[in-house]
């Protein structure tokens, strides 16, 4: 029952052209991550392979321990380059050959620019240039400096006694010095990746939408009905495929979009603190490269799993594949518009709406907290425990729904 | 083998689409014929569980057929009025489907669906879509899917609707050949499809039964006699409002009609035997919505 289930969801032009699109689409999200390039001696721009693999070798050259005989050295390299011809100049191609040799340290300069940042929430990105090999030693503190500063000040009102001593908690627990390594692989594969999320949900909103529906739409709804099965094994064979589709199109994008940019880009650095990465650098949990990359992948695959069962829920109770489709897009789309609003409770429920699963790592690196009970948590813990209720609760109500169907 | 159907009625919001229905079904083949909006596809949609009575009930050998669920169905083929299908699947796939959520297993489905192809003419189209059918072809796989569980009630609504003379004759055959220790219950507003297969007629009208028996139990108790009247053309008319005719027929110097009326119409009239089609027009002759032209 369930290969049926399936095919009849493949067997129309649509769904087989969905797919196809989804791949299409995954593979320029690919071209997209992997668009990188290494800067050569003459300040020119290359490409490809071979390109990676020397980027990767300079930017290996600085693996180990981020302590702070290395951060010195990183200072130090840092400032040489910025004291020749080369990097004074207003040339842009001489200037390009300056970047040239700073690719090598170019993502632990951007750890520094985060550290001595002015304030919490500003970035200059040429703070880095400005630093000496004796501000070195207050590369860890500053980061719990500035978070307390920000706590005291500007974020003041925005969280509770309870909240603001967990967020320094989080800060001052987490084991220093950090280990670096070229991790440029995993940034560009988290860059791209709500986007891979996204698209394969839109598709897959698409492709769910029928399962429920599709019956009344061929008007085999009474045949369906009537048959032995019609009102149990064959309503679980709908949900079955509905499961199995869903996980089968999600894992399969998603795999094929971590393979190929990671193969491209290169894996290391997957045991680092998340936090190596600047765009992280201010995150608060305490989690390492792959289990950022597992919870995108699980939470992505958790989102698509509920957004596809509820899309299955409206198309069993409407009998139509229309407001089926648009529940999706509008729970992926709406909270944009909503962020708007300028309220911590709008952006307190916004930051738990199931898109946020599609987007995890970014959500990862946001500042929202909840207090259950007198616990303090992060909104991912909750996200990723809500949805997997919500997402167990939904298919025996589309089951219920479904089975009591009448044909008038 | 009995179905017994108990004050059955069906309500949707303020319309009575079945009211107060009870008959005692066994094996044989049943006509149900009554215009549009007679409340046929109601009452056959409440005997495939598609629908639940308002009021009443439906028995299988005493069992509640809504109680009895699963145990039900496998005794049931159906092949409704609108009949829908997966329009990319080919032939064979659609039956193998069909055969699955009948509780067939693949074995026994796939010797079943072979079987069945070759009865209803199918098996050299059986790689075909769905979609690319004629409509006679997808009836006849429509009866196919009806008897793949090899049911004990088949109900067919309007299954000859919209088919050529050549094949509504060939699906006749067909339902004839494959009544044989079943129940089926065909619904119609086609006089000829009854009239050569049912072994009883139930005359439905406003969701009520109002008569049923044999065709010749039926035609006797006609509340009006058929005449043949021969009268001039300019009173054509006059007889048309005055008398349900069921047949003009032109002959030189005017027509020849054939008149349901308890008295001769004229003095001219000569009594005629009554057919299925008079007893047709003689309870729904009113109401028929131009469906007469398909009888």
């Amino acid at each position: 029952m369930t290969k049926y289930e399936l095919k009849k969801i493949f067997s129309r032009t649509g769904g087989r052209a969905a797919l196809v699109l989804l791949f299409v689409l995954v593979g320029i999200t690919c071209l997209f991550a992997a668009n990188l390039s290494w800067i050569d001696e003459n300040g020119e721009p290359k490409t490809g392979p071979a390109a990676i693999a020397l980027l990767r070798e300079e930017r290996k050259a600085w693996a180990g321990e981020l302590n702070e005989e290395r951060l010195r050295a990183v200072i130090a390299e840092n400032r040489r380059i910025r004291e020749t011809p080369e990097a004074r100049s207003e040339n842009v191609r001489e200037e390009n050959i300056a970047f040239g040799w700073q690719q090598g340290i170019q993502e632990i300069r951007d750890l520094l620019n985060c550290s001595y940042a002015e304030g919490f929430r500003s970035h200059d990105y040429y703070r880095a240039d400005s630093l000496t090999e004796e501000d070195a030693a207050s590369f860890y503190e500053n980061r719990v400096r500035l978070l307390k500063e920000w706590l005291a000040d500007e974020a003041k009102d925005q969280f509770s006694e309870r909240e603001k001593a967990y967020l320094i908690r989080q800060y001052e627990t987490i084991p220093t010095p950090f280990s670096y390594d070229y991790v440029t692989g995993w940034r560009q594969l988290f860059e791209y990746a709500p986007t891979v999320v996204m698209l394969t949900m839109l598709v897959l909103g698409y492709l769910t939408a029928g399962i429920f529906s599709c019956e009344f739409a061929w008007k085999s709804d009474a045949v369906f009905f009537a048959s032995i099965y019609g009102r149990d094994k064959a309503v679980l064979a709908k949900l079955k495929a509905g499961f199995l589709m869903v996980s089968f199109v999600y894992f399969a994008a998603f795999l094929l979009y971590t393979a190929v940019v990671l193969a491209y880009l290169g894996a290391d650095g997957w045991n680092l603190a998340v936090q190596v990465d600047w765009g992280s650098w201010k995150c608060f949990y305490h989690i390492t490269v792959w289990q950022k990359y597992l919870l995108i992948l699980l939470g992505g695959y958790l989102g698509c799993l509920f957004l596809a069962f509820l899309s299955m829920l409206v198309s069993a109770r409407t009998r139509s594949a229309v407001p089926a489709v648009m529940v999706p897009v509008l729970l992926i789309f709406l909270p944009s518009f909503l962020s708007n609003i300028d309220s911590l409770v709008v952006s307190r429920i916004i930051s738990l709406l199931p898109d946020q699963l599609l987007q995890i790592g970014k959500a990862l690196d946001y500042f929202q907290l909840y207090l259950i009970g007198t616990k303090v948590l992060g909104a991912v813990p909750i996200l990723l425990t809500v949805y997997t209720v919500l997402t167990a609760v939904l298919p025996p109500v589309i089951y219920r729904e479904y089975r009591r169907k009448e044909i008038s | 083998m009995e179905l017994k159907l108990m004050g059955l009625t069906k309500e949707f919001k303020d319309v009575t689409a079945v009211e107060d229905v009870s008959c005692r079904l066994t094996a044989g083949v049943y006509g149900l014929l009554g215009v549009n909006g007679a409340g046929k596809t109601t009452l056959m949609r409440m005997l495939c569980t598609l629908l639940k009575p308002t009021r009443g009930r439906i028995t299988w050998n005493g069992k509640d057929i809504l109680e009895m669920d699963r145990a039900y169905r496998k005794l049931l083929g159906y092949l409704p009025q609108d009949f829908g299908y997966y329009p990319d699947f080919s032939v064979y796939d659609y039956l193998m489907y069909i055969a699955s959520i009948k509780g067939l297993r693949p074995a026994a489905a796939k010797q079943r669906a072979e079987l069945l192809l070759n009865q209803v003419g199918m098996e050299k189209a059986k790689r075909k879509k769905m979609k690319a059918l004629s409509g006679g072809m997808k009836r006849r796989v429509g009866i196919a899917q009806a008897m793949l569980g090899d049911p004990k009630i088949l109900i067919l609504d309007e299954p000859t609707a919209g088919l050529d003379p050549n094949e509504r004759i060939r699906f006749r055959n067909l339902i004839s050949e494959l009544s044989e220790k079943r129940l089926v219950l065909l619904s119609t507003h086609i006089v000829s499809d009854i009239e050569y297969i049912a072994n009883e007629i139930l005359l439905m009208d406003g969701g009520k039964i109002r008569a049923s028996g044999t065709s010749e139990e039926l035609l006797f108790s006609m509340p009006d006699r058929v005449w043949s009247v021969p009268v001039s053309k300019d009173s054509v008319g006059a007889y048309m409002k005055k008398y349900k005719v069921s047949n003009v027929k032109t002959i030189p110097g005017g027509a020849r009609l054939r008149i349901l009326s308890s008295d001769p119409p004229s003095g001219h009239a000569v009594p005629e035997t009554a057919t299925l089609e008079d007893l047709f027009l003689d309870y729904f002759g009113e109401r028929t919505d131009g469906q007469n032209d398909e009888i």
